[in-house]
């Protein structure tokens, strides 16, 4: 896999305290990369200097060769889903979709078509005259990502998108997700705080702390070398504490 | 990106100069005027000690009045279990849609020395005073009291209750250990506003005061009447104090507990005894609301009150023909003008200070919520003096513009408060997606709050056609407000015309907030 996005030294201060130190990693083209991190270790932060919301203080981000750092966000072929969706609440889904079209001088006839596929393809056909409220929190999330994903963008950067949804939609959302990924080809960047979501989804897993990352592996080789002892402890004890949890209780209602 | 700061900038600029030629400025140089000789000269006139008197002592009075109505009519509504609740808030915010030279007025009519009670009960008409003017207080500021504990009281937690309930703490400790601590932010901030309100109106006083002089009146005299804005800017001084402790109080104090998560409302009471009370008491404060309108009309609709009750319109006729219906047109022109004008700056301001987080949006933010500490009686007077010979002076214009300064803080307020709520989100969706800041707000983010945009027109409206304060140093002789007759008739001894003053500018606000009510609820069913 080729590199698709790389992000060199970058650095990001608010008043004195530096919340990103330093950063450097890439993503391959077509990747499922997560980012990893405990509350308040700059995740969000970084994500919003990807897409050109916030200037770095430092550093360089190259796009398939391109340097992009100042670029504007809507330059960058990508695109951003965040955790509360920002859906448009006075328009229906289909408009959602729709209306950043008219913006880069497509036809309305095209920016029509290309939203429906978009929302066929997210699987909410049946519901494109509803208005956001009245949709559950798993189809507002899929307006969002449909929303994204009409522009066609290369990469997708999600930040904590699945943090409002229950259990089941969450495991579900997963899946189509996924197929989504494969079916568009896209690199998608994805910022969780759960272990088990990141070990489930990635393709590798890169692990921060306080703005500075840990170590960034596939899933297998983080269990297998952990590069510290945070990774150690934030992520192997945790997941390990989970699935002790649960055996116990299998193995409980076996015995029992 | 380079594009986008430019224009921000430049935004920023104007606006900064705006706040400062309008607000910064004009006070700045009221307060220059106060020289060491003129401050003595006020300070040590015979009138001054007895005036601060009379203005502290009626305010203190009235506000603790008016406070403890509010908080009783307040508790009526929510925390009993009578009905026509809905009817009744609404009477009670009634008396914000008259002057408060009506209220007083009103007072006249009915106690004065030819009032209708006077004489029907043969009273000695002695209303005029001290007393008059607490009255005439409490009247028009209860209404602003009653919504503050309305809405805090509708939001208390419950829960809280019923584990006191359950815990068997009694009933008298229960308020005294949960309803007190909880009320009190907003006790001391209704105490401060509806302090300030009172100590700083001047049309009350005026019209009921007879020999007692207020601050105000004082000011106005000074001002207004002998054109001595020297001695004027030492009073006007002197009132911005404690309009400034209301507003750092205020400040100091921002957050009621109102935010926090509500589990469960306060179950009202069933007890029959309280229901018959409080039927009472919500009756009684109709009354009082209803009756200086009552008598506005009885004096309007009769060929002399009290001694010929045939019904006429010659009073009405009357009115019209000194002049009453350009006057209204002109009044209402100011005000759709200055609602326009008010609503915009305030969306403006509002939208930078809620959804831009920079340094400038914080110094707007204070200095957008300060032009709430400038009684308007003071604004009035900084504006003469700093506007006095630039070509606006004595024009429709300077009065549009201190009263879109005068009445920006609430509706600023509001609309701060309705944005901070809006998705943070939106914008920068907005620009990841190549979608410009300005149709975000136009298709997306007015559309949400456009409910917000119809309560903040319809302030600046109302408050445009009830103002005397400031405008009555500024308004240009010929198409004057048309408030601003109700005094002049009154001083001409043409009663009846002042009564029909009052109601049109009544019926007028009415319809405007119904008109408005009409158009938020399609607005919030089209959602
Ligand atoms: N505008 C800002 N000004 C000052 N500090 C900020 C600002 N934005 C973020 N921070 C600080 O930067 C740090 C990282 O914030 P960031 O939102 O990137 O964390 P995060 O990893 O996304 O956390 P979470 O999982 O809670 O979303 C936090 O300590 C936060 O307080
Ligand atoms: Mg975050």
């Amino acid at each position: 896999m080729t590199e698709k996005l790389v992000i060199e030294n970058v650095s990001k201060s608010y008043r004195e305290t530096e919340i990103l130190k330093s950063v450097s990693f890439d993503a391959k083209d077509g990747e499922f990369l997560s980012i990893l991190g405990a509350s308040g270790c700059g995740k969000t932060t970084l994500l919003r200097i990807l897409i050109g919301l916030l200037e770095p203080d430092t550093g360089k981000i190259t796009k398939d060769g391109t340097d992009i750092t100042h670029a504007a966000p809507d330059k960058r072929g990508m695109g951003i889903v965040f955790q509360n969706y920002a859906l448009f609440e006075n328009m229906t889904v289909l408009q959602n979709v729709k209306y950043a079209l008219k913006f880069h001088g497509i036809p309305k006839a095209d920016a029509e078509k290309n939203a429906l596929d978009m929302i066929a393809a997210v699987g909410l056909s049946d519901h494109i005259k509803k208005y956001p409220k009245n949709l559950s929190g798993g189809q507002q999330q899929r307006v969002a990502i449909a929303r994204t994903l009409a522009l066609n963008p290369d990469i997708v950067l999600l930040d904590e998108p699945m943090s409002a949804l229950d259990v089941a939609t969450r495991l579900s959302m997963r899946k189509e997700l996924k197929g989504l990924q494969a079916q568009f080809g896209t690199t998608m960047i994805y910022v969780t705080h759960d272990q088990e979501e990141a070990f489930a989804l990635s393709d590798r897993i890169m692990i921060m702390n306080q703005g500075e990352i840990c170590q960034i592996d596939t899933p297998e080789n983080i269990m297998r070398n952990p590069a510290d002892e945070y990774v150690r402890t934030f992520v192997i004890d945790n997941l390990q504490a989970k699935v002790d949890s649960l055996s116990k209780f299998i193995n409980g209602r076996r015995g029992g | 990106m380079r594009r986008k700061n430019i224009s921000k900038l430049i935004i920023s600029i104007c606006i900064a100069l705006f706040f400062i030629v309008c607000v910064i400025s004009p006070i700045v140089s009221m307060l220059c005027r106060i020289t060491p000789d003129g401050f003595m000269s006020v300070v040590g006139s015979p009138q001054f000690l007895p005036a601060v008197i009379n203005s502290v002592s009626t305010a203190l009075i009235a506000t603790v009045i008016s406070l403890l109505l509010a908080i009783s009519s307040a508790w009526c509504i929510r925390r009993t279990d009578i009905k026509l609740k809905a009817l009744f808030s609404t009477i009670f915010v009634v008396p914000m849609l008259i002057p408060s030279i009506s209220h007083a007025f009103g007072l006249v009519a009915l106690f004065g020395s030819n009032g209708l009670i006077t004489n029907l009960l043969s009273l000695d008409g002695n209303i005029y005073g001290f007393w008059g003017i607490v009255v005439g207080s409490v009247l028009y500021s209860f209404p602003v009291a009653f919504l503050m504990f309305s809405s805090i009281l509708e939001y208390e937690d419950g829960m809280t209750y019923k584990a006191a309930e359950v815990l068997g703490i009694p009933a008298l400790s229960r308020f005294t250990g949960i309803t007190l601590p909880y009320l009190k932010k907003t006790i001391i901030s209704a105490f401060f506003a509806v302090f300030t309100m009172i100590v700083t109106d001047y049309g009350v006083p005026l019209m009921i005061g007879g020999k007692t002089t207020t601050l105000s009146v004082l000011m106005y005299n000074k001002a207004v009447g002998m054109i001595d804005y020297d001695s004027g800017s030492v009073i006007g001084a002197f009132l911005l104090v404690p309009a400034v402790a209301a507003f750092i109080v205020d400040l100091l104090n921002p957050e009621n507990s109102q935010s926090s998560f509500v589990s469960e409302k306060v179950e009202p009471k069933k007890s029959r005894m309280q229901k018959i009370l409080s039927y009472v008491f919500c009756t009684l404060i109709c009354v009082c609301v209803f009756a200086p309108i009552a008598s506005f009309c009885i004096m309007v609709f009769e060929t002399k009150y009290p001694v010929d009750p045939v019904p006429t319109l010659y009073h009405i006729q009357k009115t019209l023909s000194r002049g009453a219906d350009k006057y209204l047109l002109n009044s209402m022109i100011y005000s759709a003008v200055t609602a326009l004008l008010g609503t915009l700056l305030a969306f403006i301001c509002s939208y930078i200070t809620s959804r831009l987080n920079d340094k400038f949006s914080k110094g707007l933010h204070l200095i957008s919520i300060t032009s709430m500490a400038i009684p308007g009686i003071v604004l009035g007077l900084s504006y003469v003096i700093f506007f006095h010979g630039s070509p606006i002076y004595g024009t429709i214009l300077i009065v549009i513009l201190v009263n879109s300064i005068h009445f920006f803080a609430s509706p600023y307020l509001m609309m701060y408060n309705t944005l901070g709520k809006v998705n943070p989100n939106l914008e920068a969706v907005g620009q990841s997606l190549g979608i410009h800041r300005l149709f975000i707000i136009k298709d997306v983010v007015i559309p949400k709050v456009r409910g917000a945009l119809v309560e903040m027109f319809t302030y600046f409206f109302v408050n445009s056609m009830m103002t005397i304060s400031a405008v009555s140093f500024l308004a240009p002789p010929a198409p004057k407000p048309v408030a601003l007759m109700i005094n002049q008739f009154e001083a001409q001894l043409l009663m009846e015309s002042a009564a029909f003053v009052s109601i049109i500018i009544f019926v007028v606000n009415v319809l405007i907030k119904g008109v408005s009510n009409l158009i938020k609820r399609k607005l919030a069913a089209s959602r």
